[in-house]
């Protein structure tokens, strides 16, 4: 007459507790010959400095990529990749863009039909025709 | 801007790809030859400037604090075991190719930013716990001691707050939510959530930024592979498993074979040097706590740091139970705890000669209703009743919640509610 453990594991729940942004590196490819680039190249020059200070926690990646149009990639925790391609894009433009990668959680994007996603257990409960009591009673 | 052809980049045994902090320029210890084709990379200015800032922001403090420990993990890199298929052309003057120390990748500044760790603690900690001792046999060099360390916090804070949180825990359920917590599969999916990412093969040209181990063989059974501590050594042999040590037919080729053949198995033997993924990031994981430990002001920290990564996941605790004889049981409980005998009563049925019958039965000890359940037949209703009940009383929390005693170790002075401790489990 014992008590047995059945195995389990915790499950994340990012943000309780601390908090891991989902971006972990940014590319940035650029090419240098042509004029799509030209927001991106002025980016680079200009804002990429301040936006890496200020996410310690993506890895950012400068590299060429000739004779195509400018792209940022962003790689995530799960595995998944975000392509943006930021052709004939202004400088602010391109920020915009790279917060946008910053921020996505690498999930696809789908639809969210309840206000509420948890894995704890209503705090109210299963409605139970057995419980219920006087004009809560389900009548068939 | 230079243009370099793709042969002249082969045989310069490069990787193409600029990586934030312009790798190629960090490699000073190589050849002059190597040195002039740094600009390389045809849009320098960017590159160098503003993607190196952001390592810049974030190791220049622990690059401060510890100087003296920056070349510590790569210095002897002569121990580590070289790749067998190397991804690029090499010459005779590049045979091998110095890595980037960990102050200087990356990837580690990132996961160091990631965490939000302190700027106490430096790169070459996070970078050595990233070394699993199945790719560094230097143990000043692997996490290996580190890991140790994180291994006994760990197991502190998680069983306190367990013992507090819920006192009447079984050993057995108490054990399995330390497991559930900060065993290597808990800790593992930790460490992946932290996007750390593991390298192909242990080797000179890997990032400091990723986990390096030797991998485990293709088809080696698993308890063959050594774990890593604590949690992750079984305490027995699983009676599943065969025992081929002490197989007769085994002992008589063992007995037949000659001193080559023996050399030869030994150093052939599966998972005595390599470990799984799982193991060598809960290891991982273990020497990070660790780290927080050493260079971040010590338990207060640490508490902080193992309640926010690994204690504020979620594990069902009551989805932990399984019962042999819950009504048994719970009549033992009765007894001992000086309770009138359970019994139980049906309470509402549905249906009871239809497919679908629904039976609602407490289980009451005298006037008080210990447990409740609801099942398709009576006996299954009865069971769960009990098990309703035994839950209720294993699962009891402080409704205010008690102080985790190590609360004290921010202060003495600091007020303490001590938990409440229960007399035990059931056993008969």
């Amino acid at each position: 007459m014992v008590v047995r453990g059945l195995q389990a594991v915790s499950k994340a729940q990012n943000g309780v507790g601390a908090f891991i942004l989902q971006c972990k590196r940014l590319e940035f490819n650029y090419c240098e010959m042509s004029g799509s680039s030209r927001g991106m190249k002025a980016f680079l020059k200009t804002r990429l400095a301040t936006f890496a200070k200020e996410n310690p926690g993506v890895e950012i990646v400068v590299s060429p990529r000739p004779k195509k149009h400018p792209i940022i990639r962003g790689s995530y925790i799960n595995k998944r990749e975000k392509v943006v391609c930021v052709r004939n894009l202004e400088v602010l433009q391109v920020l915009q863009k790279a917060e946008l990668l910053r921020d996505a959680s690498g999930d696809k994007i789908k639809k969210i039909n309840k206000p509420v996603q948890s894995l704890n257990d209503s705090v109210r409960g299963i409605w139970s025709p057995y419980h219920a009591k006087g004009e809560d009673v389900y009548k068939v | 801007m230079r243009r370099v052809s793709r042969s002249t980049w082969d045989s310069l045994a490069v990787p193409r790809r600029c990586v934030c902090g312009n790798p190629i320029r960090l490699n000073d210890l190589l050849s002059s030859s190597f040195s002039t084709t740094t600009s390389s990379s045809s849009f320098s200015s960017p590159s160098s400037s503003s993607s190196s800032s952001s390592l810049s922001t974030s190791i220049s403090s622990s690059a401060t604090s510890r100087p003296s420990s920056i070349p510590t993990i790569r210095s002897s890199s002569s121990s580590l075991k070289p790749r067998t298929s190397r991804p690029f052309s090499t010459t005779s003057s590049l045979a091998v190719i110095p890595s980037l120390l960990p102050t200087q990748s990356a990837k580690l500044a990132a996961l160091h930013g990631r965490l939000g760790l302190p700027n106490g603690y430096p790169l070459t900690t996070l970078g050595r716990a990233l070394i699993d001792p199945t790719a560094e046999s230097e143990h000043h060099l692997n996490n290996d001691g580190l890991s140790n360390l994180g291994n006994v916090l760990l197991g502190y804070y998680a069983s306190e707050y367990l013992m507090v949180q819920y006192p009447r825990l079984p050993y057995e359920i108490l054990k399995t939510a330390m497991d559930g917590y900060i065993g290597p599969r808990a800790l593992a999916a930790v460490g992946t959530g932290w996007g750390v990412e593991a390298a192909f093969a242990p080797g000179e040209t890997v990032d400091p930024g990723l986990l390096q181990f030797n991998r485990v063989a293709p088809g080696t059974p698993l308890y063959k592979v050594q774990g890593g501590v604590g949690f992750n050594i079984p305490r027995k042999r699983n009676r599943m498993v065969p025992n081929f040590e002490n197989n007769p037919s085994v002992n008589a080729e063992l007995a037949a074979e000659t001193p080559e053949m023996k050399a030869a198995r030994e150093s052939q033997r599966p998972g005595q040097d390599a470990t799984t993924l799982q193991l060598a990031m809960a290891s991982f994981v273990r020497a990070a706590v660790a780290g927080v430990y050493l260079h971040s002001g010590g338990l207060p920290s640490t508490k902080e740091f193992v309640h926010a990564h690994v204690l504020s996941r979620k594990l069902d605790v009551d989805k932990l139970f399984q019962f042999e004889q819950p009504t048994r049981e719970l009549s033992r409980l009765c007894v001992r705890e000086g309770f009138q005998q359970p019994i139980a009563r049906l309470e509402k049925e549905t249906g009871r000669y239809s497919r679908h019958a629904v039976f609602i039965v407490g289980v009451y000890s005298g006037e008080e209703k210990l447990g409740e359940g609801q099942g398709s037949s009576l006996p299954e209703a009865k069971i769960k009743a009990a098990i309703s009940a035994l839950k209720g009383w294993y699962l009891y929390s402080p409704a205010s919640g008690a102080d985790l005693p190590s609360k004290t170790d921010g202060g003495p002075g600091l007020p303490f509610t001590p938990a409440v401790i229960d007399v035990g489990d059931i056993v008969s």
